[in-house]
Order: C-alpha cells, then sequence, then structure tokens
C-alpha cells in the first residue's frame, strides 16, 4: 500500500491556480522528491499533505488517513520541516527539543537526535547566534523528534553552501535508512538526483511526470556522447560504421561519437582492435535538466507561465 | 495539561531572557513608585490633591498596560511573522495551549510587578495598602484581562511584529493620557474626566482607587472592563490568524 496517495488535487488563491491537478503516490521508504521551478507549485501541494491547506479539489491520504479531517492523529505520524520557519531568537537548541518532544506521545530522545545531527556541541547555544546549516539540522532534528514514519522536507538546503549542503543530503540518507519515508520539495537538480529514488517534475500547477531520475532522463533521450583524443592516427569511418553510432565528428584533436545505448563498450573495443586508445576520454549524457526542458518545453530558469 | 505547563515554562524563560520586556515590567513600576514616592506625592494633602492610592495604582497599571498593550503583541506578532506559529501548528499540539502560555507569563509578570510594587508602596513610602482586597482584586483581574485582550487583538491585527509594537504604543500613550497618568487628579481637563471612567487603563485605575479606599469601583468603571474583555477578546480570537 502507498504511503500517501494524492489524487487530481487543486488548490488555488483567488484566482491564482497553485495547484492545477497534482497525482502521485508515495511508497514506504522511498525518498520521493517533488521537483520544479519557484512557483510552481511544490509548497501548496506538500501543505496540503500536510494539513496546513485544505485543499479545493482531489484527494489525499496519507498513512490512510485525510489530512484535512484527521488532522491530530496526521500530526502524531508526519514529521515537518517547513521553509522559512524560525524559533524564537533565545531559545537553545536543547529547549527546542525538549518542547516539541513534549508536544508527542512517543518522542525520540533530543539527546540522541543531537548526537546524530551533529548539533550535540550547540545544545546550549541560541537559535538566533546558529548558523543557517545548524539551522537547518536542527529543524530537521524537531521534524524527526515524534518519531514520525514519514518526514517532509521543504526547500531543506536552500540558502546553505556545497559543503553544509552535501552534509545534509547525507543525514537525509541516514534517515531514510531509519525506515522514514520522506517527501522531499526541491528545486535543485543535483539534489533530486543524488537523494530521490523517485520523483514527481511539477511545473505550473500540474504533473509533468513521475518517475526515477534515471529513468525521466532516459525517457527523454538516451542519447549519449564521447569525447576522446585518438593516441595514433584514426579513420573515424571505422566507428560511423558500428550500429550504435548516430554521428562522428572532430573537433580539432578530439573525436566526438553521438550515439544511443551501450555505447562506450563498442566503442573502446573498436578502438582497441585498430591498436588506438581513447585519451582524455569524457562521456556526457542528458541530465535531469535535459530532461525537464524536454518535459515542459522551456527552461528550468524561466518564470512559470500562469496556468 | 503537561504540555501547557512545559510550554508556560519555556515562555516564562524566554520572557526573562528579553532585557527590554523585563526593564518595562519591573524597573519602569518600581522606578515611577520610587520617584513619585520620594517627592511625597500622594502623602497627605498635597497641592494637586492627589490621593494616596494614585502613585501605586498607576505604577502597577502601567505594568500590566506595557505588557498587555506592548510585550504580548510584540511577541505574538513576532512568532507569526517569522513562521514559529506555523511550525507550531503542524505539530499535535493545540496553538491555543501557545496562547494560553503567552497569556498566563505576562499574568504571571503582571501579578509579581504588582506584588512589588505595592509592598513597596506599604512599607517604603508609607502610601498604604488596599483596603478592600476582594475588590482590588477584581478590579486587577478586570483591569489585566481588559488590556490583554486589547494585547489579543492588535496581534490579530497586526501584519508584523514590529507593526504590533507601534499600534500597541499609538494605544498606550492615549490610554496613559485619558488613565491621567500624566494629569492626575484635578488636573485632568474636563472633556477628558468621561473618557476616563471608560477606557480600560482609566476604568481599571479607578477600580482600583476605589478598592484602595475601600468601596468597590463604579459600574461604569466596571461594566467597561467587561465590554472591553468580552469585544477586544473576541475579535482577537475572531481574528487571530496562525499564519
Amino acid at each position: 500500500m502507498s504511503i500517501i496517495e494524492v489524487a487530481n488535487l487543486r488548490k488555488t488563491y483567488g484566482s491564482t491556480v497553485a495547484v492545477d491537478d497534482v497525482s502521485f503516490h508515495v511508497e514506504e521508504g522511498e525518498i520521493f522528491g517533488i521537483l520544479g521551478p519557484n512557483g510552481a507549485g511544490k509548497t501548496t501541494t506538500v501543505e496540503c499533505i500536510e494539513g496546513l491547506r485544505r485543499p479545493d479539489d482531489g484527494t489525499i491520504r496519507v498513512l490512510g488517513l485525510d489530512p484535512t479531517r484527521d488532522r491530530l492523529e496526521l500530526r502524531l505520524k508526519v514529521g515537518a520541516q517547513l521553509q522559512e520557519s524560525e524559533l524564537p531568537e533565545k531559545l537553545s537548541v536543547r529547549e527546542a527539543l525538549e518542547l516539541y518532544a513534549s508536544f508527542y506521545p512517543d518522542p525520540a530522545d533530543p539527546q540522541v537526535l543531537m548526537t546524530e545531527l551533529g548539533l550535540a556541541g550547540k545544545a546550549d547555544t541560541k537559535f538566533g547566534k546558529l548558523s543557517g546549516g545548524q539551522r537547518q539540522r536542527l529543524s530537521i532534528a524537531l521534524a524527526l523528534i515524534g518519531n514520525p514514519s514519514v518526514a517532509v522536507l521543504d526547500e531543506l538546503t536552500t540558502g546553505l553552501d556545497p559543503q553544509a549542503r552535501r552534509d545534509t543530503w547525507q543525514l537525509v540518507e541516514n534517515i531514510r535508512a531509519r525506515g522514514v519515508t520522506i517527501v522531499l520539495v526541491t528545486h535543485l537538480m543535483d539534489e533530486a538526483q543524488r537523494l530521490c529514488d523517485r520523483l514527481a517534475v511539477i511545473d505550473a500547477g500540474r504533473v509533468v511526470a513521475v518517475d526515477s531520475p534515471a529513468g525521466l532522463v532516459d525517457r527523454v533521450s538516451d542519447e549519449m556522447r564521447v569525447a576522446f583524443r585518438p593516441s595514433a592516427p584514426l579513420d573515424v569511418s571505422i566507428l560511423a560504421d558500428l550500429p550504435e553510432v548516430t554521428e562522428v565528428s572532430r573537433n580539432g584533436e578530439h573525436v566526438v561519437v553521438t550515439g544511443t545505448g551501450d555505447l562506450l563498450y563498442p566503442l573502446v573495443t573498436t578502438l582497441a582492435a585498430h591498436d588506438v586508445a581513447a585519451v582524455e576520454l569524457r562521456t556526457e549524457h542528458a541530465n535531469l535538466e535535459d530532461a525537464f526542458v524536454t518535459l515542459t518545453g522551456r527552461s528550468f530558469d524561466e518564470e512559470p507561465t500562469a496556468a | 495539561m503537561s504540555t501547557l505547563t512545559t510550554i508556560t515554562g519555556v515562555e516564562a524563560k524566554l520572557f526573562l531572557r528579553d532585557a527590554t520586556a523585563a526593564i518595562m515590567t519591573f524597573a519602569l513600576p518600581v522606578g515611577l513608585l520610587a520617584i513619585f514616592g520620594s517627592i511625597g506625592m500622594g502623602e497627605g494633602a498635597d497641592a494637586q490633591n492627589v490621593p494616596e492610592s494614585f502613585v501605586p495604582v498607576m505604577a502597577l497599571s502601567l505594568a500590566v498596560a506595557m505588557l498587555g498593550l506592548s510585550v504580548l503583541p510584540t511577541v505574538l506578532g513576532t512568532y507569526r511573522e517569522k513562521g514559529i506559529l506555523r511550525r507550531l501548528s503542524v505539530t499535535p499540539v493545540n496553538p491555543v495551549n501557545v496562547l494560553s502560555a503567552q497569556l498566563l507569563v505576562n499574568l504571571g509578570a503582571a501579578v509579581v510587578s504588582s506584588a512589588v510594587v505595592l509592598v513597596l508602596a506599604a512599607t517604603a513610602f508609607g502610601l498604604g495598602s488596599p483596603q478592600n482586597i476582594p475588590a482590588f482584586v477584581v478590579g486587577f483581574a478586570l483591569t489585566a484581562a481588559a488590556l490583554f485582550s486589547i494585547g489579543l487583538l492588535v496581534s490579530a491585527l497586526a501584519p508584523s511584529g514590529k507593526s504590533a509594537t507601534s499600534i500597541g504604543m499609538l494605544l498606550f500613550f492615549p490610554s496613559m493620557f485619558f488613565a491621567g497618568v500624566w494629569t492626575p487628579g484635578e488636573l485632568m481637563p474636563d472633556w477628558a474626566e468621561p473618557v476616563r471612567e471608560v477606557s480600560p487603563l482609566g476604568a481599571g485605575m479607578e477600580a482600583m482607587q476605589d478598592a484602595w479606599d475601600g468601596g468597590w469601583g463604579g459600574a461604569a468603571n466596571l461594566v467597561a472592563l467587561v465590554v472591553a474583555v468580552l469585544v477586544a477578546g473576541s475579535l482577537g480570537a475572531r481574528f487571530f490568524r496562525w499564519e
């Protein structure tokens, strides 16, 4: 059974359609990404899942619960990390965790969580004195303090430096390893690619595709490009004759081979048969960003057009 | 029960860590009492005909007004602005507990501050003490309830913590004027006196001053306070937004 089921979700604010028609399901134990540009309706979607907003239309079930009707039960089982939510300036890390622990019947041990999230040394530091990365780790800790089955993390690494971002990704993988199902909202391609088992690509309030990151990329293009410098003079026609190859061109000293499927193996063996080694070999695949452009017909950074 | 206790404990700590709130609540009324008490205001029949109940009641009312019109709306406005209330609303805790904890902490501060003022007034400055204690407690409770309700309404309507502070201050100064803080006794202009009778701070001070002299607050005072609690409280609860 799916942990989360969203069917034909719709939410408008006045005349603005934030979520037009969104459907997906999240399976137990996976990291499910919701990827899309700013304003695509990602946050509104998860806020409906968290019970913060009431959908105009459609149905949502989280662990079999209706987020609007079964608010309290939902809150016991779903941990949330919200975008742009702070804590009182003068509240310490330990106090925050102990306070939030008191809200749940069977909370995690604040001390253990602090250690796991690298906050033990900051236990008595006030929220106002924490760095961006420390604040994010505390907000993850607060999302986990109730021992939830599902954690919803919204724009987890926005504003973090690259190192803090990588550390946070590692934390998310650790959380999943504890058996927590994770819904991750992000507009970062590399974050989605690195963390998510599956993801829903959302654009202008609609789901464009739901698949694994690799599946999404394959869906738009299984094309691959290999560039290398041959160690000896090479007649490129021997490569052009390979069934996997669609195009061969020269770029200065380099040969660029474009093809589909498992291009690399036949390419290298063919070269080896002619006693040529491929030096400075680089491969290029289509990535999530290419997939997004192909799926939506526009660049990821453009402002979304009104639905 | 235990959740409310925990939140109240944490909020009390945060209150004490905020130097501004602590100074306004404790140092200001005690300082006023010391200044006016030491120049002899209210002792015997002085030139302004100020009764001895005026200075201590004014000092403690000022603390209550500061808490209700400044501290409470600022904290709640900031909590909403920074998403603290919103974050709490995705936990199993009922956000009403957060409001209750705030009210309890501010009420506690008002009681402690007033108790200090009363003890000092009686012991250090010879201004006596309330003769009708039940009437004084009722007057104090109604004053606190009225001003806290207004503070709740301010925090419900203000878009941010800063604007809550500004609106609170805009209400605070006229309240002080109509309560006669700057123009005690006979010095208050005639036209302002009817307003004093029904303005929350003025009505509250009159009720407590009457109790000081052994009586009960006038019906107009008490009704005005109850109306303020009901109107501001229900509007505040009606319009309060968590985000």
